[in-house]
């Protein structure tokens, strides 16, 4: 397992079938409990996908964000976009060709720059008050 | 009188002084089905090989021969056709054809079409041998604007018996003047589909067309809430599921079965094949438990047979002419072994 900074890559099995896909969850569900998780699946070893892989990585993405994080995938194989895009979960992931470009976005907008004590409407409401005000 | 010797061989001949189109793998062995030849493969509801053999007799030729190579890698044996076929097979295809070429001189016939079917081409043959009767050749053979094709007329008075009359005569060149598709490729194959249902060539669905762009085979059922957006083929006896969408130039060939909420989008469904519930299935081929997107030329052999299989129809009574016997609910649909 490699971490850079805050995003934790993880590398996927060869293997996403059912045994590979309860090993692999018992590695990143201790990730997925912190508060806002941020994680890359890289994804350029996997050989053989199927449903209980695809779930799998359906239910950690859900774990992430119900933590307010994210998890994206990188390094997919033209094999596993056919497979992803046939189990209609494609466009559900944001995947990138390399691990490094998918840390990066994470680091795009760094979590620190957000304000975290101004709702995300308040600006607009704001200045709603003030036109109110002036009408 | 009119013959033809029609050979299905996945290579052109090796030896031609002409250069005949390349021998290149015209199987979807990658496909899984054992190596049918793409000119095999149901194409809008009829193979091509059937396609050919039907314009052959509204040709007027009366006797039609089939070579077949028993060491072929592929083989060719669903040809459903309304009048008799020969078939024949030899070592190779090539050979038992020239064989049997060489021993037509005195048969009688006024031309022997000789062809090994590789690809689609619309071709008058009423205007191929008007030409050859005009050019007074022993051999005429068919071009596109690229490459010669591999389609002769021959004159049997002028075979000699123990010379390959194909390489040994210099031929008059008949241009094709309509659409050819050399089918080298799974591409081309969809190609063709395509090229089909937008009638910009002279292949029709096999089919009744119930709206504009929509074409039905026999005994298909297709659910009400099922949408099918024009162009689109649903062939002989295939099943369309509730909320499925099948747009784009798609295709569903005989047999097939599509489930629940599938969407199938600028895609071919070969015969047999059954497609599993909420499927998003785009620039692909589907074969059984095969499926290659053609945008990505990737191939994947799906290992869940609830997400794609092969259906396997049984033949009731050994009727090999028909293979749906009855209507689609007497059909059983089994998994293959």
């Amino acid at each position: 397992m490699l971490t850079s900074g805050p995003v934790v890559i993880m590398q996927m099995p060869e293997q996403l079938n059912l045994d590979g896909v309860r090993t692999f969850l018992q590695e990143v569900e201790p990730l997925l409990e912190c508060h806002r998780p941020r994680i890359v699946l890289d994804c350029s070893q996997v050989r053989y996908i199927d449903n209980a892989g695809v779930e799998m990585m359906l239910h950690c993405l859900e774990e992430a964000m119900k933590r307010d994080g994210d998890l994206k995938l990188a390094a997919l194989s033209p094999e596993s976009e056919v497979i992803l895009e046939l189990m209609r979960v494609a466009r559900v992931f944001e995947a990138f060709a390399t691990s490094d470009e998918a840390v990066r976005s994470f680091n795009g907008v760094p979590a620190e720059a957000v304000p975290q004590d101004v709702p995300w409407y308040g600006g607009v409401f704001g200045e709603m008050g003030t036109l109110k005000q002036a009408s | 009188m009119l013959s033809a010797i029609v050979i299905v061989a996945t290579a052109s001949r090796g030896n031609n002084k002409w250069g005949g189109t390349t021998a290149k793998n015209l199987s979807v062995a990658h496909l899984g089905q054992q190596g049918t030849p793409l000119v095999c493969v149901e194409v809008l509801g009829r193979s091509v090989i059937e396609r050919l053999i039907d314009d052959l007799r509204r040709g007027g030729v009366e006797k039609i021969s089939v070579y077949q190579g028993i060491s072929e890698p592929s083989s060719c044996t669903d040809i459903h056709s309304t009048s008799p076929i020969e078939f024949c097979s030899a070592e190779t295809a090539w050979a038992g054809a020239t064989q049997r070429l060489a021993s037509c001189k005195d048969t009688g016939a006024e031309a022997i079409v000789v062809t090994r079917v590789s690809g689609y081409m619309d071709l008058e043959l009423k205007d191929a041998l008007r030409f050859h009767r005009e050019q007074g050749q022993v051999v005429t053979r068919a071009f596109d604007d690229k490459e010669p094709l591999d389609f002769w007329i021959v004159d049997p008075a002028g075979i000699d018996e123990g010379t390959d009359i194909l390489s040994a005569v210099e031929p008059a060149r008949y241009l094709v003047p309509g659409y050819v598709n050399r089918l080298q490729d799974p591409g081309d194959l969809r190609r063709l589909v395509v090229d089909g249902l937008t009638a910009r060539c002279g292949l029709r669905p096999k089919g009744q067309e119930t709206r504009p762009g929509v074409w039905m085979g026999e005994e298909t059922q297709v659910h009400r809430d099922a949408r099918i957006v024009a162009p689109a083929f649903i062939g002989r006896g295939a099943r369309v599921a509730e909320q499925c969408l099948i747009t784009r130039c798609s295709s569903i060939e005989s047999n097939c079965y599509v489930d629940y909420g599938t969407v199938v989008e600028d895609s071919s469904v070969l015969s047999n094949s059954y497609v599993g519930i909420g499927l998003d299935v785009a620039h692909s081929i589907v074969d059984g438990n095969n499926l290659l997107n053609l945008e990505r030329d990737v191939t994947l052999e799906i290992s869940d047979p609830c997400v794609m299989r092969q259906n396997r129809v049984p033949r009731q009574g050994g009727d090999v002419q028909s293979p749906v016997p009855s209507g689609v609910g007497n059909v059983e649909w089994v998994q293959a072994e």
